[in-house]
C-alpha cells in the first residue's frame, strides 16, 4: 500500500512490520516522532511489543540490550546526544553480539545547539561494532528497517539504520508499505540459542582473560567481513521480494565517468540532479552513493573507481584537526591502487546549512577544474 | 533468524576451559561450564563480616533486657524460650510489662515504619504466659559459698537476690514490712499491677534458694552488728518516705503523704477522704494517688505548678487519669492549706507561669506576681516527691549525701563488703532502673565474693547483663534500616479499656494482648542489628558465595567472595557490615 509518510513514521512501519518485540526509547528531536508512533501501535494493538519508557538514552540501549539478551526483537532510536550518550552502550550491544537495531536520525552536535542535520553523531561511533546504513529516501529508510533485522540476525551483530533530520525524517514521501505477509515471509521469527534462559542459568558477558579477548574481537571483525555479503544477500532477497534494492554502493551514472561526486545519506538525492544537468551539458561525471559505511565495502570502492581521474567527496562532518570522515576512509580504501583518482574533499552542510543544487553545481566545478586537490579539506560556503 | 551458533547442551567440568581454535570459542562471552574455577575472591580488598549490633530497644532498656532476642523467640513461636530469655535479665517482667514507662518503646526503629513496638505489652504477654503455664525460672547448677544479706524487697533487692540466686547463692532478703515487694507492693496501686502477679514474680525468685525475712527493719529489727558478719551485704532500702509540701496547714487532719495513702489504700486500711480531692504533683505517685482517690468515690483534682507537658508521669498514666475523670489545675503551687484543727477547707495556691528552661531543659514556673487562687477541699495528698529514709543507715559507715547513698559505678559504699542500690542510691525511680541496679550490684558481689576485691570488675556501660552479649555496641539507627524491605504496619490500639464504674474497683485497666495480637506484634519487629536469617545476602550474593549453616547463620565462601558489598548494604536490618581485609 502506498502512503505518502515522513521518514520517522517510515521507520515506525517498518519497526511494526519486522514485529519488534521489544521497543525502548528516550525522545530527542528529531527522532521523536518515530518512537511516538511505535508508542501508538502498541497501545492499539497493531503492534504487539513491550514498550519501556527510560530515562536516558543510555538506559534506552540498556533496555533493548536487555531484551536482546533473552532472545527477543529490539529496537531503538535516537540522535544526536541521544546517541552519544549511549555510546558506552553501543559497544556492549556490539560485545555481548546481539542483533539490535537501532534508528539514527542525523542531527548536528552541540554546543552550539542545533537540531538540523549533519553526520557528526552517527560517524563518531564508527567504531562500535555497529553496522551503518545510510539512507537516501523515506522508502528506504522503511526498507532497510526490515532489512537491517534479517542482517543483524544473521551475523549476531547490532545495526545502526540513519537517515537525515528534517529532510528524510519531517519531509513527506510516498512510501510503498509493503504487506504483512509479505515482510513475514521475507522475515522470520527471531530464535537464538545464545541467550538467557531460566532453564538454563549461564553467566554472560563476564570477564574474558588475555588469552581469549583477542580472539572474541577477532570473530567480531569476522562477523563484519561476513556481514558485507550477507548485507548483499540480504538486499538482493529483499529486491526479489519487493523489487527494490540499494547495494552495499550505488553507482550513478559512473560510466566512463572521468569525474565521481561522492556522498551519503539524502544529499544524494540533490546529486542526482546535479549530475543529471551536468550529463545534459556534455560533463564526463558520475556520482557515487554510499550505503554502507560499516563494514566499510573497500573492495567494491575499488572497483567502482578504477579508472576514475578525480573524486569529489561530499563530507557532511568533519574530523577535527584532519577532515571529512568520508574521505578519510576512501583515501585509505583506495591507498595503492594503481592511478587511483585524486580525491577532493568538501565540508559542506554542518549543522543543517541548506546542500542545494547549486551548492553541489560549485563542488563539481571546483573538482573539474582543478588537478589536484589541496591538502586542507575545502570548507564550502563558509564565511571568510 | 536461527543463528548459525549453537550453545553446547553439556555441562564442562569444574576446570578451566582453554579453547585452541576459533572455532571452538562461542560468539559471545558465556559461561560455558561451571564458574567454580574463576576464583573473584582474589579481587576483593573488603569483606562482608556477620555482625550483630544492638538494637536501640536492648540499649535504652534500664533493666538490660535483651528485648530483640526475646521478641524474635516469639515471633518463631518459642513463647516459653522467650520468656526464659527475658527472665535471663529480669526477674520481673509481670511487673514491668505493666508499669514500665518503656524508654525501649521511645527509641524503637519501628517509630518511623507506622508506630514503634508495644514492647511493654509482650513483656507482660509473656510473664502472663509463664503464669497461666506454671513455668519456672531455672535453679543455678551449682551452689557457691557466701553469705549475703540483702535489705530492702522492692525491685532492687528482689533484682539482686535473684541474679545472685541464678549465680549459685541463697541469699537472704531483710524487709521491714511484713509482705515482700516495697514500692512495688505499697506504693502501685493494684489496677495496675495486681497483687497476684507480684506474688507470682516474688514466689519465682524464692524458688531459687533466696530467704525472705519479713518484718525485719534495719536498725530496729535487724542490727549492723548482724549484718557485720555477712560476706557482703546490698542496701535496697528505696525511697520510702514522702517530700512534705513545707506549707502552713500541713498539720491539718485530712493532709495525707502521697506514699503512706497509697500504702494505707493497699493494707485495706479505711481512709476518710471526702467528696473533694486535690492531688499535688505531677508525677507517678501523684497519678496514682488520684486515681486510687477516684476509685474511693472522690472528684479528684491534680494541681501542678508546670504544664501537662513537663509532667513527669509516663504519658499513658496521665492519659488513663483523663479518661478516668480526674480534672487538672496547672501552673499553681500550693501556698497554704487552709482548715481548722479538724478538717480541711481548701488549698491557698499562688499562679504560675512557665519560665526559662532550668539546667535539665524544662521551663522552671515562676510565680505570676499578685495573682492567687483557693481551691475548695475535702482533702489534700501531697505527692511532690520521696526520701530515703536515713534512720537505718545510723551507726554504719555507709556514707550519705543529697539524700542519697554513695555508691560507685560496681554499687560499692564506703563501707567495705557493703553495697547499694536503687532508688536510695541512685534516684532514678522506675522499676526497670532498680532492677538494673540490682542485677549491676549482684554481678559486683560475685566478683566481689569469687576475688575478694573490687578491681577488675569489667567495666559497665549502660544496663547491666546477667548474658553475654554478642552484638557489638553500635547502636542501629531507623537510617541504619533497608527501608525498603520495611512494609509501614500500624502500632496495634492496646487501651481496650473504658471506665464503667470506677468506685471501688481496684480490678486491672490494661487487658494485655490476645495471643494474636502477640504474635502481629511480635511479626512487626524488625530485629534491628540482629540476623534472623532471612537469606536476604544469599539470594543477592552475585558470586553465589553465601551458604547456610548450622544454627541459622551463614557461612561466606571467601574463595568466590569479590567484596562487593551488596550483602551488607541490602541485608534488611543492618546486621553485617565491611571491613578490610586484614583487620
Amino acid at each position: 500500500m502506498r502512503k505518502v509518510i515522513m521518514g520517522n513514521h517510515a521507520v515506525s512501519y517498518g519497526v511494526r512490520l519486522a514485529r519488534a518485540e521489544v521497543i525502548s526509547a528516550y525522545p530527542i528531536t528529531p527522532q521523536t516522532q518515530i518512537v511516538e508512533m511505535l508508542s501508538e501501535f502498541c497501545s492499539d494493538g497493531s503492534l504487539n511489543a513491550k514498550f519501556i519508557k527510560v530515562e536516558s538514552e543510555h538506559s534506552a540501549m540498556a533496555a533493548v540490550v536487555g531484551a536482546s539478551s533473552v532472545g527477543a526483537r529490539a529496537f531503538t532510536a535516537t540522535s544526536s546526544h541521544g546517541l552519544l550518550l549511549m555510546h558506552e552502550m553501543l559497544h556492549w550491544a556490539a560485545g555481548a553480539r546481539l542483533p539490535i537495531v537501532l534508528a539514527n536520525v542525523n542531527r548536528a552536535v552541540g554546543p552550539g545547539w542545533n537540531v538540523w542535520t549533519d553526520q557528526s553523531d552517527s560517524l563518531a561511533q564508527r567504531d562500535t561494532g555497529f553496522l551503518q546504513l545510510y539512507c537516501e529516501s523515506n522508502q528506504e529508510a522503511l526498507d532497510t528497517v526490515i532489512q537491517a533485522f534479517k542482517i543483524a540476525e544473521t551475523v549476531r551483530l547490532p545495526v545502526m539504520v540513519v537517515l537525515d533530520a528534517f529532510i528524510l525524517s519531517h519531509t513527506e514521501e510516498p512510501v510503498d508499505v509493503p504487506s504483512q505477509e509479505q515482510v513475514d515471509a521475507f522475515l522470520p521469527r527471531y530464535e537464538t540459542e545464545w541467550r538467557l534462559d531460566i532453564e538454563d542459568p549461564r553467566a554472560f558477558n563476564m570477564l574474558v582473560a588475555p588469552e581469549h579477548y583477542m580472539e572474541m574481537r577477532l570473530q567480531m571483525q569476522q562477523a563484519m567481513a561476513e556481514a558485507k555479503g550477507v548485507v548483499q544477500t540480504v538486499d538482493e532477497e529483499y529486491a526479489a521480494c519487493f523489487g527494490r534494492g540499494y547495494g552495499l554502493i550505488e553507482p550513478y551514472r559512473t560510466e566512463g565517468a572521468e569525474t565521481v561526486l561522492f556522498s551519503a545519506g539524502a544529499t544524494s538525492g540533490t546529486a542526482r540532479v546535479v549530475v543529471d544537468e551536468l550529463r545534459g551539458q556534455g560533463v564526463n561525471i558520475g556520482l557515487l552513493r554510499l550505503r554502507l559505511f560499516r563494514p566499510f565495502p573497500v573492495a567494491e570502492l575499488r572497483r567502482a573507481l578504477a579508472g576514475v581521474k578525480k573524486v569529489g567527496v561530499i563530507d557532511r562532518n568533519i574530523s577535527y584537526g584532519h577532515e571529512g570522515i568520508f574521505a578519510s576512509e576512501l583515501k585509505a580504501a583506495l591507498y595503492g591502487l594503481p592511478r587511483a583518482p585524486q580525491v577532493f574533499d568538501f565540508v559542506v552542510g554542518l549543522g543543517g546549512r541548506d546542500v542545494t543544487p547549486a551548492t553541489i553545481h560549485g563542488i563539481a566545478g571546483h573538482v573539474l577544474s582543478h588537478d589536484v586537490p589541496a591538502e586542507e579539506p575545502v570548507w564550502w560556503e563558509v564565511k571568510s | 533468524m536461527k543463528s548459525k551458533h549453537s550453545m553446547p547442551t553439556t555441562q564442562a567440568p569444574d576446570e578451566p576451559i582453554v579453547f585452541r581454535t576459533l572455532a571452538d570459542m562461542p560468539p559471545l562471552p558465556v559461561s560455558l561450564g561451571a564458574t567454580l574455577t574463576s576464583k573473584t575472591g582474589s579481587w576483593r580488598y573488603i569483606r562482608p563480616r556477620y555482625e550483630d549490633k544492638t538494637p536501640p530497644c536492648n540499649h535504652a532498656c534500664p533493666a538490660g533486657n535483651d528485648v530483640v532476642h526475646y521478641i524474635a523467640a516469639l515471633r518463631d513461636g518459642h513463647v516459653e524460650a522467650a520468656w526464659h530469655t527475658l527472665i535471663a535479665e529480669n526477674p520481673l517482667p509481670g511487673v514491668c510489662g505493666r508499669v514500665c514507662p518503656h524508654p525501649c518503646e521511645s527509641d524503637c526503629n519501628r517509630g518511623e515504619f507506622g508506630g514503634a513496638i508495644a514492647i511493654r505489652a509482650l513483656e507482660r504477654y509473656l510473664a502472663d504466659e509463664a503464669a497461666a503455664h506454671g513455668w519456672r525460672p531455672e535453679r543455678a547448677a551449682a551452689r557457691r559459698p557466701g553469705r549475703i544479706a540483702i535489705v530492702g524487697s522492692g525491685p532492687a533487692g528482689l533484682s539482686a537476690a535473684y541474679h545472685l540466686a541464678r549465680l549459685g547463692y541463697e541469699p537472704t532478703i531483710y524487709e521491714a514490712a511484713s509482705q515482700p515487694g516495697g514500692l512495688l507492693r505499697y506504693g502501685i496501686p493494684a489496677y495496675r499491677l495486681p497483687k497476684a502477679v507480684l506474688d507470682r514474680e516474688i514466689a519465682n525468685i524464692e524458688s531459687l534458694g533466696v530467704r525472705l525475712a519479713l518484718g525485719q527493719r534495719l536498725g530496729d529489727d535487724l542490727s549492723w552488728q548482724e549484718l557485720a558478719g555477712m560476706d557482703a551485704v546490698f542496701l535496697a532500702l528505696g525511697q520510702g518516705v514522702s517530700r512534705p509540701l513545707g506549707v502552713p496547714g500541713e498539720g491539718v487532719p485530712g493532709v495525707f503523704a502521697g506514699l503512706d495513702f497509697l500504702r494505707r489504700v493497699a493494707q485495706g486500711e479505711p481512709v476518710q477522704l471526702g467528696r473533694r480531692v486535690l492531688v499535688i504533683g505531677g508525677g507517678n505517685t501523684a497519678m496514682d494517688a488520684a486515681r486510687t482517690a477516684a476509685r474511693l468515690g472522690a472528684e479528684v483534682t491534680v494541681v501542678y505548678r508546670r504544664t501537662q507537658a513537663q509532667m513527669p508521669a509516663v504519658a499513658e498514666e496521665v492519659a488513663e487519669a483523663r479518661r478516668e475523670g480526674i480534672t487538672f489545675r496547672f501552673l499553681a503551687t500550693p501556698l497554704e492549706v487552709l482548715g481548722s484543727s479538724t478538717r480541711v477547707r481548701g488549698l491557698r495556691c499562688q499562679e504560675m507561669r512557665l519560665g526559662a528552661p532550668d539546667a535539665s531543659g524544662r521551663s522552671q514556673p515562676e510565680a505570676v506576681p499578685g495573682a492567687e487562687l483557693t481551691l475548695d477541699a475535702d482533702a489534700v495528698i501531697v505527692a511532690v516527691g520521696q526520701a530515703l529514709d536515713e534512720a537505718p543507715l545510723a551507726g554504719s559507715s555507709v556514707a550519705i549525701q543529697s539524700g542519697r547513698i554513695v555508691a560507685g559505678a560496681a554499687a560499692e559504699t564506703a563501707a567495705a563488703g557493703v553495697f547499694a542500690g536503687g532508688d536510695a542510691a541512685t534516684g532514678e525511680g522506675t522499676v526497670a532502673q532498680a532492677v538494673g541496679s540490682g542485677k549491676r550490684a549482684a554481678l559486683a558481689i560475685d566478683h566481689y565474693l569469687r576475688s575478694g576485691r573490687l578491681a577488675g570488675l569489667p567495666p559497665l556501660y549502660g544496663a547491666a547483663h546477667a548474658t553475654e552479649r554478642t552484638a557489638s555496641q553500635a547502636i542501629v539507627g531507623a537510617e541504619d534500616l533497608n527501608a525498603d524491605y520495611i512494609e509501614v504496619a500500624p502500632r496495634p490500639e492496646l487501651e481496650g479499656w473504658t471506665p464503667v464504674s470506677l468506685h471501688g474497683d481496684f480490678g486491672e485497666v490494661n487487658p494485655g494482648l490476645s495471643d494474636a495480637a502477640a504474635t502481629r506484634e511480635a511479626e512487626r519487629c524488625i530485629s534491628c542489628g540482629t540476623c534472623i536469617a532471612c537469606d536476604t545476602c544469599l539470594i543477592f550474593c552475585p558470586d553465589v558465595a553465601i551458604a547456610r549453616a548450622a544454627g541459622g547463620r551463614y557461612t561466606i565462601a571467601f574463595d568466590y567472595c569479590k567484596g562487593c558489598g551488596i550483602c551488607a548494604k541490602e541485608c534488611p536490618r543492618s546486621a553485617m557490615r565491611m571491613e578490610e581485609e586484614g583487620q
